[in-house]
């Protein structure tokens, strides 16, 4: 559920109380009529809340908070998990960890920052809804969240595959899981890193505290699941040239 | 409206056959070129006007009528043939030209023309309506002969019915749902002419609804196939490749 359009509009007068319609879409790279039609339809996106308060220098974050439905974002301020830090690094971050800890070339164990193995990548990755949602799935997560929002199932997972989640859901899903707010709304990139609060460097700690067999793991499933996408996207395009050949 | 709808149908088919009529020459797919054209005299000699003055021509005993008969089993073996290899649907294609299909298209030919020859078909009528009116035998013999053209384009389109839904349910582009999504609601139609006996009198519009409802959609569908490989020889090749797994 998108925000309100009145109290969208009450936000907004409030910090911004003598800027007009148009300059708050000058200054926040809105398309004017993007907006419009968001008010007409009397729902506003979370991510233009997120686009006009980076513009105004709010945190965005705070700025969420400040709407009914995401009032919990300021009541419960949790870091995020180590599993989730690790969900949000990208697949080839964590393969080049794998080679920077094996191989002395790279400058020796654990190099980083050096043109061999550059800085982690900022969130969100390909895949960082998915891999968040299953860093804190205890394995009825997806049940208890489709219970509590009455999403079904195989919209969840749905989203999951575009790796999509709206806001509500990722916020609906931390609740369900018990972990902080921010994971979801990193992992989807509404907000980033920083505006959620997370240490810089926060994810390469967690990275260098996974154990040589931990990473392994990790990065093996993880090449798996690209490896099982990337075939299917062959297959289809397979496909698609047979009919194009046959009936275009 | 049925006028209508018939020379929109003849139209839209001419002018996708009209359409096709460079690339056969440049030697792409002529097969479905020829599909097209055959669908398109199938059209012609379904109107009223068209049909008589080509039936005045061939001696005006509704040959014409058995000649429409077997345009459209043409188009029908081909246009399957086509879809169950663009589909790769290898139970449909086995179906169609295997001894099943080749006997129901021996068994639907003879049926026709032997229907044909015992029904006195002097006097020149599209679908054959003023020979029906001649009395009850004839009327009897019309609505068999009806039966058994119909018999077997719907026994094609019926065994490609499957392969059909598979590719509506893959993840194919949307351009390629979307044709498979026309060509789908054509041979459901297509079959739905099964049951024009049971149709009562006053719905008898039905039966032109749904006759050109199957062409027009199976030729739209054939046209956005088309649009959708030219699109994409357009634009940027998408290969699945490691680079191109779709970022945020």
């Amino acid at each position: 559920m998108p925000l309100p359009a009145k109290a969208f509009q009450l936000w907004l007068h409030q910090v911004a109380p003598s800027a007009s319609t148009a300059d708050i879409c000058r200054i926040s790279g809105i398309k004017r009529t993007t907006l419009a039609q968001q008010l007409v339809r009397g729902k506003v996106a979370e991510s233009t809340l997120v686009s006009i308060s980076r513009a105004l220098d709010l945190s965005p974050l705070a700025a969420l908070a400040s709407f009914d439905q995401y009032g919990e974002l300021a009541t419960r301020q949790q870091p995020p998990s180590a599993a989730e830090l690790v969900s949000q690094i990208a697949t080839m971050d964590l393969l080049r960890a794998v080679i920077s800890r094996s191989s002395p070339a790279y400058g020796g164990y654990g190099d980083n920052g050096s043109s061999m193995t550059p800085d982690l990548t900022p969130a969100p990755h390909a895949t960082s809804v998915r891999n968040w949602v299953d860093a804190i799935d205890d394995g009825e997560l997806r049940h208890r969240v489709s219970a509590a929002t009455g999403v079904a199932p195989q919209n969840y997972s749905a989203q999951l595959t575009a790796n999509r989640l709206s806001p509500e859901l990722a916020v609906a899903t931390a609740r369900a899981a018990g972990v902080g707010f921010t994971g979801g709304l990193v992992a989807t990139g509404l907000i980033t890193e920083e505006e959620a609060g997370w240490p810089p460097g926060a994810k390469q700690t967690a990275l260098d505290a996974l154990s040589d067999g931990e990473l392994t793991a990790l990065a093996g499933e993880r090449l798996q699941a690209l490896g099982k996408s990337l075939r299917r996207q062959e297959q289809e395009q397979a496909q698609t040239e047979k009919i194009w050949e046959n009936l275009g | 409206m049925i006028g209508v709808l018939q020379w929109g149908t003849l139209a839209v088919c001419g002018i996708a056959t009209l359409l096709r009529v460079p690339s056969a020459l440049r030697g792409e797919n002529r097969s479905l070129f020829s599909i097209l054209a055959l669908l398109t005299l199938a059209i012609l000699l379904s109107i009223d006007a068209p049909y008589v003055a080509v039936d005045q021509a061939l001696g005006g005993v509704n040959v014409a009528n058995l000649v429409l008969r077997f345009v459209i089993f043409a188009a029908v073996f081909f246009l399957g043939l086509r879809m169950a290899r663009g589909f790769g649907a290898d139970d449909s294609l086995r179906l169609i030209t295997g001894p099943v299909g080749i006997a129901a298209a021996a068994a639907a030919s003879a049926a026709v023309v032997v229907v044909f020859l015992m029904t006195d078909t002097a006097g020149s009528s599209a679908g054959l309506v003023a020979v029906a009116a001649k009395g009850a035998r004839n009327a009897a013999l019309v609505e068999y002969y009806g039966a058994a053209g119909r018999l077997y384009p719907a026994f094609i389109m019926l065994a490609l019915f499957p392969a059909m839904v598979r590719t509506l349910r893959s993840g194919l582009s949307v351009l390629v749902r979307c044709g498979a999504a026309l060509l789908a609601v054509g041979t459901v139609a297509m079959s739905l002419s099964l049951l024009f006996p049971v149709i009562p009198p006053p719905l008898g519009f039905l039966r032109y609804v749904i006759n050109y409802m199957a062409v027009l959609c199976v030729v739209l569908g054939l046209v956005l196939f088309w649009l959708a490989k030219a699109l994409a020889q357009r634009a940027p090749k998408k290969q699945a490749s490691l680079s191109g797994v779709p970022r945020r």
